[in-house]
């Protein structure tokens, strides 16, 4: 009796077991094809994250994959220079006004013509606030859209605003179809998004992949790339054994330990991009005890050997750098002479600020930085040497994101900024130096005004200015400890040229066959 | 029997109860969903005006009450990212980590019992000591460890198996191993102790005694009534399994549950997280709830606690 049960469970056990396994899926055939095959060149791309919606207006994260299916008004070339995209031409027209002319007889991919009212359409989805589209920030500064004519729109900001084509070169202003986004609603154009990229969309097997096939009716030509598949993979070591497997072609965020992997190996290479991530700081409360003292901060800075810093912690996958602003942006203006390390020097200070045998606060530091928790103890022990004890507190990083904008962190904690995609020193500076900015625990009044003055003023010989006089100003004051910018790699197969881009995206269709 | 199938069923609903409520304060006391969904650029009034559509403004126990309002009626709401349905974005997952989780379980029971009758039959041998070890140190290695020296030798080195990703029976093989390594020691050791202590049986030694040989005597008389506790431990190992193959799921990138979970905690995608919690509960407490009426029809002294 009892023999038979057991038996039967056993049966029904191994039953279920047969039954469920057969069910996995086999792949939809994103197998990279191998080399020879150059009229149907097939490439896959892994990066860490599946996408969660493909529609360009309501992305949550960054548009790597949905800029390959759409385009927007303005492009940027190979040296990451402003080109003409869907517009031909742009201008300023008065104050307030840009005019952007369209071109003509660009249809999208379901055979929907591309005009003014499609860009009109596109824009109004975001900028309308019961959408609560999560990147309006990006286009807040516009008032409206008008139809000109058939191929010319006009934009209206509130107020003066010079980045408006830097605006329309990336999300949330990629143009979709107007007829077909309707008819089918936001959801599922996320789903089974139509635009004029160079690519079109084909499936999304979601937590794993995202294939595209070439648009042979691109206005920019058919690229080299028949077939694109997105994979997600999120562990980064497994990202760089599936390049050296040869089951991807393309891998993004390469972490620095991998590098000599991917530079010893035989079948692909490492791509490194100088300074294309995030610059890396530590930041003080300048409001508190007593980082009120300028003298202090900049003793603190004084106090850090950043080349030991970068050379030896990091391995060299950063750039040492006292500038805010980023050697792509715009606004960059060289690398100013910063605080040498010298250690004596922050004593005297500290003790002119009335610390003569230091104090102690806590630094608050979270895993998006490269070796976030070593180069916090470096800086936490080169700190003790002159008498300022540091207590280090490793923060998880949703809980980060949430306590930095509340103003809840410590007194001093790390935080990197970058100038994500517009390459321009507003989006790199102005959202962490200007007071009663959610990040900024800064306020200084000179430095505010010409924050918003340099970003509403056109002429770009004054914006240059502007921001020279506040990197300057910012400099001396050190709101902060200068640190390092990031580098940014990526794994590339040798059948593939391509380099990795400072504004982080990957046009597939500038990818072509590899060198041999 | 009747009376306790009522009582064990009440249990059940109880315990599903209670993890919704658990999981849905935990993702509650840490971070803010309208925060991580906008870039940081973003204002402080975006971000109260999308917390409040989301519903997020309301005092935490009116939230406590639509959600379980709604539980009651199925709906789990949509997840903040995918826009979807949450539940079924779960379920759609699901069948990949079902199958992730019966490929491990099959490989771990194989092993396990193996190595569990191996060893109580050779007691204190070599064989049973190396056994041992070997199941300490698969039990004591990090399962992430072990799944990234699997990608180098049996990926990357002999090129046999891929990395990651789901495309078919190669693709699981690697992640399987990987999952299996540590329920392979808990089911050895039950079996070897439950084989030795029925090995002193009365009847064990009535059937040495009829001149049954050793081998036979512990495959006809021994196994059988030595089962009973390692059926209880692979039932909860394979519950723990899937819940427990987040990790694995992330090493590999097998499109799962785990992977989902792991995607709506760091994002703080609160209805997401809810019904992946919710539906790993219900599995885990059914399959204990089976085992439970399984172990009570084949042993009715078993009482509920």
């Amino acid at each position: 009796m009892k023999k038979s049960k057991f038996l039967l469970i056993l049966t029904l056990l191994a039953v279920f077991a047969a039954g469920c396994s057969t069910t996995s899926k086999s792949g939809a055939g994103e197998e990279a094809t191998g080399e020879g095959q150059d009229q149907k060149l097939e490439i896959t791309i892994a990066r860490a994250f599946d996408v969660n919606g493909l529609d360009p207006g309501f992305l949550t994260e960054n548009a790597q994959v949905v800029d390959n299916i759409f385009d927007t008004l303005v492009k940027r070339d190979k040296e990451e220079k402003l080109v003409p995209g869907l517009a031909t031409s742009w201008s300023q027209i008065d104050d307030t006004t840009w005019q952007f002319k369209l071109r003509e007889g660009v249809t999208f991919t379901n055979g929907e013509a591309f005009n003014a009212d499609a860009v009109k359409y596109s824009l109004d989805r975001v900028l309308d606030p019961a959408n609560n589209a999560p990147t309006a920030s990006y286009v807040s500064t516009i008032q409206e859209v008008n139809v000109v004519d058939e191929y010319t729109v006009n934009v209206v900001t509130k107020k003066p605003d010079p980045l408006v084509p830097t605006r329309f070169n990336r999300y949330p202003t990629e143009i979709v179809p107007p007829k077909y986004a309707e008819e089918v609603g936001q959801e599922q154009f996320a789903q089974k998004p139509i635009g004029t990229g160079p690519y079109q969309f084909v499936s999304w097997d979601k937590g794993s992949n995202v294939v595209l096939e070439a648009n042979p009716n691109y206005w920019g030509g058919e690229p080299d790339v028949k077939k694109v598949t997105f994979r997600s993979i999120p562990e980064a070591s497994t990202r760089v054994s599936a390049l050296l497997n040869g089951e991807v072609d393309l891998i993004t965020a390469v972490s620095p330990e991998d590098r000599e992997k991917i530079e010893s190996s035989s079948t692909a290479r490492l791509s490194t991009v100088e300074r294309a991530g995030n610059t890396v700081y530590v930041g003080f409360k300048t409001d508190v005890k007593p980082f009120d003292d300028p003298k202090v901060r900049q003793a603190l800075n004084y106090a850090i050997d950043v080349k030991s810093i970068v050379d030896k912690v990091l391995q060299g996958a950063a750039v040492q750098t006292n500038s805010l602003i980023g050697p792509k942006d715009f606004g960059y203006a060289g690398e100013p002479e910063g605080y040498s390390y010298d250690p004596e020097k922050a004593k005297q200070l500290l003790a002119e600020a009335g610390y003569p045998n230091g104090f102690s606060t806590t630094l608050d530091t979270v895993s998006w930085y490269i070796k976030n928790t070593d180069v916090a103890q470096v800086i936490a022990e080169q700190l003790k040497a002159v008498g300022v004890n540091i207590k280090v507190n490793n923060v998880e990083s949703s809980v980060y994101r949430t306590l930095v904008p509340a103003g809840k962190q410590s007194d001093m904690y790390v935080l990197g900024w970058s100038s994500t995609n517009t390459l321009d020193a507003d989006a790199a500076i102005y959202a962490i130096l200007r007071s009663g900015e959610s990040y900024s625990t800064y306020a200084n009044k000179d430095i505010d005004a010409k924050l918003d003055e340099a970003r509403s003023v056109t002429d770009e010989a004054k914006r240059k200015q502007l921001y020279q006089e506040i990197q300057d100003e910012v400099l001396k004051d050190a709101p902060r400890i200068f640190l390092y910018q990031e580098n940014q790699y990526y794994g590339v197969s040798d059948r593939l040229k391509w380099d990795g881009r400072v504004d982080g995206s990957i046009p597939v269709s500038t990818i072509s066959a590899g060198n041999e | 029997m009747k009376h306790y199938v009522l009582k064990r069923l009440g249990q059940s609903v109880l315990a599903v109860l209670g993890a919704a409520t658990l999981v849905f304060f935990i993702i509650r006391l840490s971070g803010d969903p309208a925060r991580l969904m906008l870039p940081p650029e973003a204002s402080e009034e975006q971000v109260t005006a999308l917390r409040e559509s989301l519903g997020f403004n309301q005092p935490l126990w009116m939230q406590y009450i639509d959600y379980l309002k709604n539980l009651f009626t199925g709906d789990l709401g949509n997840s903040l990212y995918y826009k979807e349905s949450a539940l079924k974005l779960v379920l759609e997952r699901m069948p990949a980590t079902i199958d992730l989780a019966m490929f491990a379980i099959i490989i771990a029971v194989t092993v396990g019992l193996l190595a569990g009758i191996v060893s109580a039959y050779k007691k204190n041998s070599l064989i049973d000591y190396v056994v041992n070890g070997w199941i300490f140190l698969t039990q004591s290695l990090p399962v992430f460890w072990i799944g990234i020296v699997l990608i180098m030798i049996f990926a990357v080195n002999l090129h046999w198996l891929p990395t990651s990703g789901n495309r078919g029976l190669e693709s699981i093989i690697l992640p399987a191993l990987t999952l299996a390594a540590y329920p392979i020691a808990p089911i050895a050791r039950t079996m070897r102790a439950s084989l030795i202590e029925v090995m002193d049986k009365g009847y064990m030694i009535t059937s040495q005694a009829q001149g049954f040989s050793k081998p036979s005597r512990i495959l006809k008389r021994g196994l059988k009534n030595a089962f009973l506790p390692v059926i209880t431990v692979i039932s909860l190992e394979f519950g723990v399994m899937i819940a427990g193959a987040v990790v694995t799921e992330t090493i590999f990138s097998w499109p799962g549950v785990g992977q989902l979970i792991i995607q709506g905690v760091s994002n703080r995608d609160f209805p997401l997280v809810q019904a992946s919690i919710l539906v790993i509960s219900i599995i885990y407490i059914a399959i204990t709830l089976v085992t439970d009426l399984i172990y009570h029809r084949l042993d009715p002294r078993i009482k509920v606690h």
